[in-house]
C-alpha cells in the first residue's frame, strides 16, 4: 500500500517526465491531474489502485502511462480533438454516463475516463 | 362489547351478522368500520390484550425452504397483532405492480392502482399519517432541507414513505372497539376449523377453542379471515372436514405463492464532489422521521431490463462494513421489540449523525416473483388446541436475484450521470446466473400471497372481491389475497383493500 504523501512526490517526478505533450490541453489533462479521479478523495489511493490494477488486467493494450492518456484523449469528442473546444476531465466523465460508456470495476460503476484515470495511478505506482 | 372466551360456557354459540376472525391490521380496520353501522359485528382475536408465550408458540412451525427467521416470531398473535411490532413504514404499490408483466410470471392484480386510490386516502387516518403527499417534491414545498437526487424521471425517481408513530392497534383501538355497542371482541378465540355446508359451498359456522379446551362454535351471515398470510392458510388447508384438500383449495392453490420482500445491503454509494448533495432526503431515525425517500427505478427501465420493482435506501455506513443476514443476526433491541412492541429508551434516544456522511449502505427492498413452488403447507405436528403446524417452504427464482444486478448497474449509471457519487455493488450481486444467494440473504418480515386474487379460480383463491371462490360467504383480509407484492411494506395496503372490502359488504347483500 503507498501512503498518500508518498505516492504524490512519486506522481509529481513521473509526471515531468511524461506529459509534455499535456502543456498545451491544459493542465488538467497533464499525467499528474488525470492521475487523480474524483473518486480518489472519497475511495483513498489503495482503493483507486485497486480499480485501477483491475481496469489494466482487463485492457492490456492500456497497459503504459502513455496509452492510458492517450486513450483519455482519444476519447473526447471529436471537436476537442481538433483543439476546438477544451472540455474539464469532469465534463468527459459525465458525457461517458449520459451515453452509457460505463465499466464495473471490483463492483464500482464508473465512467471508461475515470477508470483509466484509475488505471494511470496505478500504472504510475506499481 | 368484549368477552374473554374462557369465561363462556362449554359450547356457547356466538351468533352475528358479521364475523371477522382475528384483530390484526386489517381486522381491526374492518370493524372500525362497522361501528354504528346497525349491524352485529363479532371480531374473535385467539390471543389477549398482551403477549403470551403460550399463545405465541401456537404459530410456531416448520421451516423446509430458504433459510428464514423463526416464522412465530415475524408476526404476533394478541389483540392489535403484528402491528404490536411494526415499524411504521407506508408507502403506495406503483400502478406498474398491478399490472400483468410478461416477464414477471404469474403477475397482474385484477385491479388497478386507481382502485385503491380512495381507499388510501382513507387508511391514512387508520395508520395515522398524513397529508396524502407522495411526491418527493411536495415533500420538498414543505420542507426545504428535503432535496431529492437530481435524477431523470425516465431512469429513477424517489419514491416517498411516510411513518407512522408507529400505529400500535391494539393500544389505538382497544378502547373504541370494546366501547362499541355493535361489535363484539371475543379474545382467546381460537378458530381451529371452518365448518361449511356439505358441498363446501357457504360456511356454516366456525369452531373456536380456548387454551383451556373449552370450544365454542360462531354462527354469522358472513365470514372475514384476517388473522394474517400464513395463518388464513393454515386455516383454510385445515379446515378439511367438508372438502379434503382444505376449504377453497379445489385447484390446490391455497398456501401457494408465499412472497416476501427480500430487504438485503446490495451496495454502496459514495457521495462526490466538494459540496455533495444533501442526503437528508433520505435520512431515517426511528420515531424522529415523519417523511422520507428511496430510489426506485422508472416503469420504462423495468420494461427495458425486465427486472422485479425495487427501492433502496441509503444508511451512513464505511464501505468495509460487511453485510450480515438478519435471519441469523437480529440486534437482541430487536427481538425484544418483535415480541413486546416496545424499542428500548437506548435506541430511541441515539442522536442523528452530526457530520454529513459521505459513504452510504445502499438497502434494496425487492419484490419477490410470485411463485407457486412457495408456499405454506401443513406439518404433522399439531399445536395446544389440536390444529396441524405450519409447514413454510419458502423459495426464490433466478428473476429474483438477476433482478439486483440490472437494478444496480442501472442506478449506478443514474448517480453518475446525476453527479450523485458512485456505487458499488457486492459481491454476490455480479455473481453468474444460478449462483445461489448469499449468506446475507434477508427478509423485510413480510408475508403475503397465500390466498392470491384472481377472477380465475384457477389462478387465485379469492375473487376481485376477496371472497373465497366458490365459497358464497366467506372472505380473505389482508397481505394474503396481494397477487404480486410490490417493493413496500404491505401494512398500508393491506389496510386500504380492507377498507374497500369491507365498502363491498356493506353494500352487497349477505
Amino acid at each position: 500500500m503507498v501512503a498518500r504523501r508518498q505516492f504524490l512526490r512519486y506522481l509529481g517526478a513521473t509526471a515531468l517526465g511524461v506529459a509534455a505533450t499535456g502543456c498545451k490541453l491544459g493542465s488538467e489533462y497533464d499525467v499528474r491531474s488525470l492521475a487523480q479521479p474524483e473518486v480518489l478523495a472519497t475511495l483513498g489511493v489503495a482503493e483507486v489502485r485497486n480499480i485501477g490494477q483491475r481496469y489494466r488486467t482487463l485492457n492490456p493494450s492500456e497497459a503504459s502511462v502513455n496509452a492510458i492518456r492517450e486513450a483519455i484523449l482519444g476519447s473526447r469528442p471529436l471537436a476537442a480533438r481538433l483543439g476546438l473546444i477544451n472540455p474539464p476531465v469532469a465534463a468527459l466523465v459525465r458525457g461517458d454516463f449520459e451515453h452509457g460508456r460505463t465499466v464495473a470495476l471490483d463492483g464500482w460503476i464508473l465512467s471508461v475516463t475515470e477508470a483509466r484515470q484509475c488505471a494511470l495511478l496505478a500504472s504510475l505506482t506499481t | 362489547m368484549h368477552t374473554d372466551a374462557r369465561d363462556l360456557e362449554p359450547g356457547s354459540l356466538i351468533e352475528g351478522d358479521l364475523c371477522i376472525v382475528g384483530a390484526g391490521a386489517a381486522g381491526i380496520s374492518m370493524a372500525l368500520e362497522w361501528i354504528g353501522a346497525g349491524r352485529r359485528v363479532l371480531l374473535l382475536e385467539g390471543g389477549g390484550f398482551d403477549y403470551d408465550p403460550h399463545m405465541q408458540d401456537l404459530y410456531r412451525g416448520d421451516n423446509i425452504g430458504l433459510p428464514y427467521y423463526p416464522i412465530q416470531s415475524a408476526r404476533l398473535h394478541f389483540f392489535g397483532g403484528t402491528t404490536g411490532h411494526w415499524a411504521g413504514f407506508c408507502s403506495t404499490m406503483d400502478p406498474l405492480d398491478f399490472a400483468v408483466r410478461d416477464w414477471v410470471p404469474h403477475s397482474g392484480w385484477p385491479i388497478a392502482r386507481t382502485e385503491l386510490d380512495p381507499y388510501y386516502k382513507r387508511a391514512l387516518s387508520v395508520v395515522q399519517i398524513g397529508p396524502d403527499e407522495w411526491t418527493a417534491e411536495a415533500w420538498q414545498r414543505r420542507d426545504p432541507s428535503l432535496v431529492p437526487f437530481p435524477l431523470d424521471r425516465n431512469v429513477a425517481w424517489t419514491k416517498m414513505w411516510q411513518f407512522s408513530a408507529p400505529a400500535r392497534f391494539g393500544v389505538l383501538y382497544r378502547k373504541p372497539i370494546v366501547d362499541a355497542p355493535d361489535v363484539h371482541l371475543y379474545t382467546h378465540a381460537n378458530v381451529v376449523e371452518i365448518i361449511s355446508n356439505e358441498n363446501a359451498s357457504a360456511v356454516q359456522e366456525l369452531r373456536v377453542r380456548t387454551l383451556e379446551g373449552k370450544e365454542h362454535r360462531v354462527r354469522a351471515k358472513r365470514f372475514v379471515l384476517a388473522c394474517c398470510t400464513i395463518q388464513n392458510a393454515r386455516l383454510l388447508l385445515a379446515s378439511n372436514g367438508q372438502a379434503s384438500a382444505g376449504l377453497g383449495n379445489a385447484n390446490d392453490l391455497v398456501g401457494r405463492y408465499f412472497m416476501e420482500h427480500l430487504e438485503m445491503p446490495s451496495g454502496n454509494l459514495v457521495t462526490l464532489g466538494r459540496t455533495p448533495p444533501s442526503v437528508q432526503m433520505y435520512d431515517w431515525g426511528w420515531g424522529r422521521t415523519k417523511a422520507r425517500g428511496e430510489i426506485a427505478l422508472s416503469q420504462e427501465v423495468q420494461r427495458r431490463r425486465r427486472i422485479l420493482n425495487a427501492t433502496v435506501s441509503l444508511s451512513p455506513a464505511a464501505l468495509s462494513d460487511p453485510p450480515q443476514s438478519t435471519f441469523q443476526q437480529i440486534n437482541p433491541q430487536l427481538i425484544e421489540m418483535f415480541h413486546t412492541g416496545k424499542l428500548s429508551d437506548d435506541v430511541l434516544k441515539t442522536p442523528p449523525p452530526s457530520a454529513v456522511p459521505r459513504t452510504f449502505q445502499l438497502m434494496t427492498r425487492q419484490e419477490q416473483a410470485p411463485n407457486p413452488a412457495s408456499r405454506v403447507t401443513l406439518s404433522t405436528e399439531r399445536d395446544a388446541l389440536g390444529m396441524p403446524r405450519t409447514r413454510l417452504d419458502w423459495r426464490l427464482t433466478e428473476l429474483d436475484r438477476s433482478s439486483f444486478a440490472a437494478f444496480y448497474e442501472e442506478l449506478g449509471c443514474e448517480f453518475g450521470r446525476a453527479g450523485v457519487g458512485r456505487l458499488q455493488m457486492r459481491d454476490w450481486v455480479m455473481q453468474p446466473p444460478n449462483a445461489g444467494w448469499p449468506p446475507s440473504l434477508s427478509g423485510g418480515w413480510h408475508h403475503m400471497g397465500t390466498t392470491r386474487m384472481s377472477p380465475d379460480p384457477k389462478q387465485g383463491v379469492v375473487d376481485v372481491n376477496c371472497r373465497v371462490h366458490g365459497i358464497a360467504n366467506l372472505y380473505v383480509a389482508g397481505a394474503a389475497v396481494f397477487p404480486t407484492a410490490g417493493c413496500v411494506n404491505p401494512t398500508f395496503s393491506l389496510v386500504a383493500l380492507t377498507l374497500r372490502l369491507s365498502d363491498y359488504l356493506k353494500h352487497s347483500s349477505a
